[in-house]
């Protein structure tokens, strides 16, 4: 029995330059800081919902037409410059902030987004994240984020009801920005540059949701993960979204041992043999949460108690399955095969409404690693402006 | 309707590398890798077959097989690879069966073309294309890429073992080889 842990590689997404010389200085530079090819169309909406998807740009929903001046204005209430290259995707593109504009101006999102947008792009980008494997696959995954830090209530990233989708904010945007990005830069493209048989609707408007520290017993996830305090963001691969009911229980235990076992089914990526680990985030409601923290305190023990659950029995799968697996070391001495190599592979949040009963399931693809990443703070220049 | 002009929102590696690479050419005293994987078993089976005519006609064979891509072990199997490479003269990547793996396959034969060696890599037919467009957006558009049946791994060995019995001749051919001086004459 080998078990393959995870462990995060010295690799990073290193890629930070600029394309335009800062030799002569900003302001002495005659440079057009816009590269991007511009075309003509026209500026009736329906006619460019069009014209972006004859060009490969659009997701098929209405989009707001990328003008010089949209792109202008985005890029003046933020301290980017646009030739900023912030990751290098899948195939080698340079996403640039300029890229990054382009995309949140067509899905809509507030200028005061643009932080987080790029910190997330940052997350995706990492090696450990594999998005390589994520945009190609045949699998549905895409990436989803947990915001922490007062940027949840400023960009009102939605934490309580309805979380995972719903919610009427402009978070949606943000969300739909960063799909936009992951469709015309980081080569996400159902039937082009990926397999995915059957895709998803996280695909369409991103999965963006916030953690909901005030209600959580434990510290914020990104604390948790990376030791950042305040704003921040977390990227995970997740197949889409899994409800687990539960009307029934009483007691911590209880509640832990059926979101542990409703996570573990045969067909989860993380049982199969194409890979040999992988992690599993899920989201605990407040009221649950508050019920387990008042037994168990830890949040580490809490991670124990959800992985042992999360098992399968190792002759519960089919001879091919079975033995697939088995090679790999994964069937343990107890006989059973666990989701994550350990238990602290289990990503555990807070979020949801107060209705409680659910937990939310987030099955990672393969070994996709989670990433975090701090949210860089801006004042944007109308508010500069506002108290000059 | 007025008419306006709109940024592109598209961002694309501009460089390629159009050429296929150096032919395999004579097999005979040359070392030939293959590329395997751990989901595919059926590409286990023909890179056996293919190994073993391989060695009839004088070559040696070695194998690398590909594990997690993440963490300490994905950076461990970036520095296997690379070793790998340097240890062999033809290489031979599978299998291309499904969207993750196909990406790996093609991101590992461009790894192993872009060092200067006879490269193909093997797909079933329904990536066929799919390998190419990750061919050209990885920077290497004319990337020999072999095309075996699809499906294949819902196969049992007995039916893919006649697969790779007429799938051979025509990999030799995708690889720029020859199997003997004679045949290169001929």
């Amino acid at each position: 029995m080998t078990i393959h842990t995870i462990r995060p590689s010295s690799r990073q997404n290193t890629v930070r330059k600029t394309l335009v010389s800062r030799d002569c200085g900003p302001s002495g530079c005659e440079v057009d800081w816009l590269t991007s090819r511009q075309l003509e169309t026209s500026d009736d909406i329906e006619a460019f919902i069009d014209f972006s998807l004859k060009q490969g740009w659009g997701d098929g929903l209405p989009l707001i037409p990328p003008t010089d001046a949209r792109v202008r204005s985005f890029l003046a209430e933020n301290d980017r410059y646009p030739d900023e290259v912030i990751a290098k995707m899948p195939d080698s593109s340079e996403c640039t902030v300029e890229k990054i504009v382009i995309n949140a101006v067509m899905a809509g999102a507030p200028v005061d987004s643009l932080e987080l947008i790029i910190a997330a792009i940052e997350a995706i980008a990492e090696p450990d994240f594999e998005l390589y494997g994520v945009n190609a696959t045949t699998a549905p995954v895409y990436p989803g984020f947990v915001v922490n830090g007062p940027v949840r209530d400023a960009l009102k990233i939605p934490y309580s009801y309805g979380c995972a989708g719903g919610v009427a904010t402009r978070a949606n945007a943000i969300g739909r920005a960063i799909r936009l990005t992951m469709r015309n830069v980081a080569g996400q493209v159902a039937g082009v540059t990926s397999q995915t048989t059957f895709g998803s609707p996280g695909r369409i408007s991103g999965l963006l949701m916030g953690e909901w520290e005030e209600k959580s017993p434990w510290a914020p996830l990104a604390e948790r993960r990376a030791g950042i305090k305040g704003n921040a963001v977390t990227a995970f691969s997740t197949m889409g979204t899994m409800n687990i009911l539960d009307t029934t229980s009483t007691g911590a235990m209880a509640f832990l041992e059926m979101i542990g076992k409703s996570v573990a089914y045969p067909g989860a990526n993380c049982f199969t043999p194409s890979m040999e680990y992988s992690e599993m985030t899920i989201g605990i409601n407040p009221i649950c949460a508050e019920i387990i923290a008042n037994e168990i305190p830890d949040i580490e023990d809490v991670q124990k108690i959800i992985w042992k659950f999360a098992s399968l029995p190792g002759d519960w799968l089919q001879d091919l399955h079975r033995g697939q697996v088995e090679a790999q070391g994964r069937i343990r001495e107890d006989g059973r095969i666990y989701a994550t190599p350990e238990p602290k592979d289990m990503v555990l949040f807070v979020c949801g409404g107060l209705g409680g009963l659910h937990a939310l399931g987030l099955h990672s693809f393969g070994s996709s690693l989670s990433q975090t990443k701090s949210i860089a703070t801006v004042v944007a220049a109308s508010e500069v402006r506002a108290s000059a | 309707m007025a008419l306006i002009k709109v940024l592109d929102p598209t961002a694309r590696r501009l460089d390629d590398n159009e050429s296929p690479g150096p032919d395999a050419g004579i097999i005979g005293g040359k070392r030939i890798g293959f590329r395997v994987d751990q989901i595919w078993r059926c590409w286990d089976w023909i890179s056996e077959n293919w190994a073993e005519k391989f060695r009839e006609a004088g070559a040696e064979i070695s194998y690398w097989r590909s594990t997690n891509r993440s963490g300490e072990e994905g950076e461990e199997q970036d520095r296997s690879l690379h070793e790998w490479l340097k240890t062999i003269d033809i290489a031979v990547v599978g299998l291309a069966n499904c969207g993750s793996c196909t990406g790996w396959t093609i991101r590992d034969a461009i790894a192993a073309a872009n060092t200067g060696l006879p490269t193909v890599a093997v797909a079933t037919r329904n990536f066929e294309d799919f390998a190419h467009e990750l061919a050209a957006r990885g920077g290497r558009s004319g990337l020999r890429v072999h095309v075996l049946p699809y499906p294949l791994n819902e196969l049992a060995r007995e039916d893919v073992e006649p697969v790779a019995e007429a799938h051979f001749k025509a990999l030799v051919d995708t690889m720029g080889a020859s199997l003997s001086e004679q045949e290169k004459a001929a």
